[in-house]
C-alpha cells in the first residue's frame, strides 16, 4: 500500500511538471512560453538519433547535469512524444508560420546530419526549423548577454543553439545561468539563490540537496533541453599495457599512473603535438599531451577528477571555514632545467593566472576568489594580500574572499610554470612567450626535441617525484582534431589518444592493432532556447 | 628586352601592393579576428567583454583597418614580417621552417613530372593512334582529371597501409640524421605530386610535338637521310619543348602553392598546410606574409617565363611591336 502511495504521488508530481506547460509566455517572443520549449524538447526522438546516428554511442540526458550522484530522482520526462508535443503548441497557439532559427558551431558532417534530423522531427509537429553554422567571431554571435538581463532584449539574434557544456566542476553548468551572464535565459530571483546555494560549501553531500533543487527547477521551466551525454573513447595500440593504471576523463589531469605503463617498443606515439607552439596549460587543462605529461600540479585527481591527495606537495589543509588552503611543497622538486620548484613559483603562476586572458573556468573562478585578486588585476596593487608563502618552509597559504567550492579539484589540474624562466612575460600575451616553444615543467617528461609541425619528443625525467617512466614518448601534431588518426593508427603510427567522434571509435574497434575504451564523461550536449523578447 | 624587363618592374610593385590590399581587406571582411579565434565558444561565455578588449587592445587588433594595413606595410618594406599572433614566434622562422619542406616536396615533384612528361608524350607522339599512344592518352586524361587527394588517400592505402613499405605521413623523425632517413617519407608525397604535374606535361609535351612533326622541316629534314631518332629529338623535339617549357615555367610558382592538399594529405609542415591553419586562425600577419610570397613567386614566374621564351625561339621579340 506504501509503495502504491509512493508511486501515485511521483505520478502526481510528474503531472504538476507537465502541468506547469499551462504557463503563459512571459513577454512577446514565444519560446518564454514554457509549454512551447516543452514540446521542442518532446519533438525530438533522441532515442532513435542516438541508435542510428551516433551509432548507440551516446547517453540520453534527462537535464544540465550528468549522471551521477547529484543527479536528481524526480525529473520531469520529456522524451520523445509528439502527440504531446502538437497539443502543448496548440495550447500555446503556436504561430506555425514562424521559422526558428537553429544555430551551432561544429563543422563536422555528423552534426549537419543531426541539425537535418531535429529540423524533420520539428516539421513533424509542425514548427519550422531552418539551421546555420555559426562563423567567425562565434562566441560574440553566441554569448552576447542583454543589457537588461531580466526584460531583455536579446542581444543575440538567433532562436535555438545546439552546443555544449563540458564542465570539470558541477557548479560550471549553472553558474552561466545568474542573472545579467545567460545569453537565452531571462534573470530570476530564485534561479539566482539555487546558485548561491550549490557554491555555498566545498562538502559535496552538504550541496547535494542544493543540486537536486536546481535542477528540478530548471527542468520544470525547460530553460534548456538537454539532448544527450557525450561519452570520450580513449584508444590504445597493442603496444600498450597500462599495468593497471586507471581509465577517466582524458580531457583533463588524473593519476592514470604513466610512469608505470609498460609500451613494448620503448616508444609511445600519440597526437596532439605541437603545430607552431606549446599550448599554455590553464587553458584546454589536458587536452594536448604536454598538459598531462609536462608540468606538475600539487594535487592529483582520480578518473572522476575528484581530488585523491598529493602530487607535488607532502601536505595540504584546507580550512573547516573553507576560506583558507594552506600547501606544503614537496622536498627537493626541480623543474627540467635544474632548478628548484618552490612556492614562490606556485605564488608567480596563481598571480599570473589572474591576468592571463586565455584561462579555463575553473581556475579563474579560484583564483579569482583570493582576497585581493580584483586589486592586482585591475593594477591597484602590485601583489595579492590573500597569497602568503615562506620559500624555506616550502608553505604557501591562499586566504580566500568566498568559498570556492572546487577549489581542491582546480589544483589538481593547475600547473606550477617556472617563474625564473617566465617572470617577465606580459600576462596579455603570456602565450606568444618563446617559452611556449620548448616549455620546461617538472612532471614525468621532459621535451627533449621539437621540430614544429613534425613531432615533440619527450623522455623520462629522473628527477620526479612519481618514479621514472620506462619509455619515450613522439607526439604528432595535431590541430582542431585529429584528421589523420585513422590513417596514422592503421600504419601503426598511434598509440594512445582520445576521441569523440564515434565514427573514428567504428573504424579504430575494427583495426587488429587498436582497442577503444569509453569513458563516461562530464559533457553535455544541449539546444539553447533563447526566451528574451527580440529586439 | 632590357627595356621590357625595366617596365615589367615598374609595374611589378604597384601590383604587389594592389594585391596586398586587397588580400588584407578580404582578411578584414571575412568575420571574427584572431581573438575570436583563440576564445572558444565555452569559453567565450566566461569571459567579460573587457578581457576580450584587453586581448584586442594588446594585439592592436582595436585600431582601425588602415592603420593596421600601414603599420603592417611599413614593417613590411622595412624587412620584418612581424609575429604571428596565434604563437608570437616570428613569421620569418615560420617561414624557414615551412618553406624549405615546401620546396623540397615540390622540386622533387617537378623534376619527376618534367622527366616523364616530356618523355611520355613524346612517346605518345611518336607512336600516334597506337595502344600506347592510347593508354597514355587515357592515363593523362585520368591524372588531370582524379583530385590529387584521391591519389593520395589510395596510394597511402596501398604503400603505406597494406603493403607498408613506406611511411603513412609526416617529413621527419627523431632518428632522422640525413636526408637518406627521409627519403622513404617524401617518396609518396612527391610521387603523388609528381603523378598530377606529369598528366599535364605529357599532354602538352604530345600535341606540341605532334605539330612540329608536321611540320615541312622535320620533312626537309627526313629527306636529307637523317636517322629517324635525330630528327625526331635534335630537330622535332628540341622546337617541341617551347610551349613545354612556358608550361614549367607557369608551374614554378606551384613550387610554394601547389602542394597544399598533398602537404595535408601527407601530414607535411610546408607553407601551404601553415597558410590553411593561419586563414582558419585568421592570423592575418601570418595570412599576409604567405599570400605576398604566392604573388611574388607568380609575378616573377611570369616574368621569367617570358624572357625564356623569347631565349628559346627568337621569333619572340618582347617589348617591340
Amino acid at each position: 500500500m506504501k509503495k502504491l502511495y509512493v508511486v501515485i504521488v511521483a505520478v502526481l508530481a510528474h503531472l504538476m511538471f507537465i502541468s506547469s506547460a499551462s504557463a503563459q509566455p512571459t513577454n512577446s517572443n514565444q519560446l518564454s512560453d514554457p509549454r512551447v520549449r516543452q514540446a521542442l524538447c518532446m519533438a525530438i526522438d533522441m532515442k532513435t538519433i542516438g541508435e542510428t546516428l551516433f551509432e548507440d554511442q551516446i547517453i540520453m540526458a534527462d537535464s544540465l547535469l550528468p549522471n551521477g550522484p547529484m543527479k536528481s530522482p524526480n525529473l520531469p520526462d520529456y522524451s520523445y512524444n509528439p502527440e504531446k508535443a502538437r497539443q502543448l503548441l496548440a495550447e500555446a497557439n503556436w504561430d506555425s508560420n514562424r521559422e526558428l532559427d537553429m544555430v551551432f558551431y561544429y563543422g563536422d558532417q555528423l552534426t549537419a546530419d543531426f541539425m537535418a534530423a531535429i529540423q524533420a522531427y520539428f516539421a513533424d509537429v509542425g514548427v519550422k526549423m531552418s539551421y546555420r553554422l555559426l562563423q567567425g567571431d562565434v562566441g560574440a554571435q553566441l554569448n552576447s548577454v542583454p543589457d537588461d538581463g531580466v526584460n531583455g532584449p536579446a542581444a543575440v539574434d538567433y532562436d535555438l543553439g545546439y552546443g555544449a557544456r563540458a564542465a570539470i566542476a558541477m557548479q560550471e553548468y549553472y553558474n552561466t545561468f545568474k542573472t545579467g551572464l545567460n545569453p537565452q535565459t531571462p534573470g530570476d530571483p530564485k534561479m539566482d539563490a539555487l546558485i548561491e546555494k550549490i557554491n555555498s560549501s566545498a562538502d559535496p553531500e552538504v550541496l547535494k540537496p542544493a543540486f537536486f533543487e536546481i535542477q528540478e527547477y530548471q527542468m520544470e521551466k525547460v530553460n534548456i533541453c538537454p539532448l544527450y551525454y557525450q561519452k570520450l573513447f580513449i584508444y590504445e595500440s597493442n603496444k600498450v599495457d597500462r599495468n593497471g593504471g586507471a581509465y577517466g576523463n582524458a580531457q583533463y589531469n588524473y593519476n592514470w599512473g604513466i610512469t608505470d605503463w609498460n609500451v613494448s617498443g620503448g616508444t609511445l606515439q600519440t597526437n596532439t603535438g605541437p603545430v607552431e607552439f606549446f599550448e599554455q596549460p590553464w587553458y584546454n587543462l589536458g587536452l594536448w599531451i604536454h598538459n598531462k605529461v609536462v608540468f606538475d600540479r600539487l594535487l592529483v585527481a582520480d578518473g572522476a577528477l575528484q581530488p585523491v591527495g598529493c602530487s607535488a606537495c607532502e601536505s595540504y589543509d584546507l580550512a573547516a571555514d573553507g576560506l583558507s588552503l594552506t600547501f606544503k611543497l614537496k622536498e627537493g622538486l626541480t623543474f627540467h632545467d635544474g632548478d628548484d620548484v618552490t612556492v614562490e613559483d606556485v605564488a608567480w603562476s596563481i598571480r599570473t593566472a589572474m591576468k592571463a586572458p586565455q584561462m579555463h573556468a575553473l581556475i579563474g573562478n579560484t583564483v579569482g576568489s583570493i582576497k585581493g585578486a580584483d586589486a592586482f588585476k585591475d593594477g591597484s596593487t602590485d601583489d595579492v594580500s590573500g597569497i602568503k608563502y615562506n620559500i624555506a618552509d616550502r608553505v604557501i597559504t591562499l586566504e580566500l574572499t568566498k568559498i570556492d567550492p572546487n577549489i581542491l579539484t582546480t589544483f589538481t589540474q593547475f600547473a606550477i610554470l617556472p617563474k625564473h624562466l617566465l617572470g617577465d612575460v606580459d600576462p596579455l600575451k603570456f602565450q606568444q612567450s618563446d617559452f611556449w616553444q620548448m616549455p620546461i615543467g617538472s612532471g614525468a617528461f621532459k621535451i627533449t626535441e621539437v621540430k614544429m609541425n613534425d613531432f615533440a619528443k619527450f623522455e623520462p625525467f629522473d628527477g620526479y617525484h612519481g618514479g621514472k617512466a620506462g619509455f619515450d614518448i613522439i607526439a604528432y601534431p595535431s590541430y582542431d582534431g585529429d584528421g589523420n588518426l585513422i590513417k596514422n593508427a592503421a600504419a601503426g603510427k598511434m598509440d594512445y589518444g582520445f576521441t569523440k567522434n564515434v565514427a573514428d571509435v567504428a573504424a579504430l574497434d575494427a583495426m587488429d592493432n587498436m582497442g577503444t575504451k569509453a569513458v563516461d564523461i562530464p559533457y553535455t550536449r544541449m539546444m539553447w532556447i533563447m526566451q528574451y523578447p527580440k529586439p | 628586352m632590357t627595356t621590357y624587363i625595366i617596365q615589367r618592374l615598374f609595374i611589378f610593385f604597384p601590383m604587389l601592393l594592389v594585391i596586398s590590399f586587397l588580400v588584407y581587406s578580404g582578411l578584414e571582411l571575412s568575420p571574427g579576428d584572431a581573438v575570436s579565434h583563440m576564445i572558444s565558444p565555452e569559453l567565450a561565455s566566461t569571459i567579460t567583454a573587457e578581457q576580450l578588449d584587453a586581448m584586442r587592445e594588446a594585439y592592436g587588433l582595436n585600431q582601425s583597418f588602415l592603420t593596421r594595413y600601414w603599420i603592417w606595410l611599413t614593417s613590411m618594406v622595412q624587412g620584418d614580417m612581424g609575429y604571428s599572433m596565434a604563437g608570437g614566434v616570428a613569421i620569418s622562422e615560420i617561414m624557414v621552417k615551412t618553406v624549405p619542406a615546401t620546396l623540397e616536396l615540390s622540386m622533387v615533384a617537378l623534376f619527376f613530372s618534367t622527366i616523364l612528361g616530356c618523355s611520355l608524350g613524346v612517346i605518345s607522339a611518336l607512336k600516334r593512334g597506337s595502344g600506347t599512344d592510347n593508354s597514355l592518352t587515357v592515363a593523362g586524361m585520368a591524372g588531370v582529371s582524379i583530385p590529387e587527394f584521391f591519389f593520395g588517400l589510395v596510394a597511402i592505402l596501398l604503400f603505406a597501409i597494406e603493403l607498408k613499405w613506406l611511411p603513412v605521413g609526416g617529413r621527419l623523425l627523431p632518428h632522422y640524421e640525413t636526408l637518406w632517413d627521409r627519403i622513404p617519407n617524401i617518396v609518396l608525397p612527391s610521387l603523388v605530386l609528381a603523378l598530377m604535374m606529369t598528366a599535364g606535361a605529357m599532354r602538352y609535351a604530345r600535341s606540341s610535338m605532334l605539330d612540329v612533326l608536321a611540320r615541312e622541316f622535320i620533312t626537309t629534314a627526313r629527306s636529307k637521310g637523317m636517322p629517324e631518332w635525330r630528327v625526331n629529338i635534335l630537330h622535332g623535339f628540341r622546337v617541341a619543348l617551347t610551349p613545354v617549357v612556358v608550361l614549367i615555367g607557369f608551374r614554378l610558382p606551384l613550387l610554394i602553392g601547389g602542394s597544399t592538399i598533398i602537404e595535408q594529405v601527407y601530414q607535411w609542415p610546408g607553407i601551404g598546410s601553415m597558410f590553411i591553419r593561419s586563414v582558419r586562425a585568421s592570423d592575418y600577419p601570418l595570412v599576409m606574409t604567405i599570400s605576398l610570397m604566392y604573388v611574388f613567386v607568380v609575378l616573377t614566374a611570369s616574368l621569367i617565363i617570358d624572357v625564356l621564351t623569347a631565349l628559346i625561339d627568337p621569333r619572340v621579340r618582347l617589348g617591340k611591336e
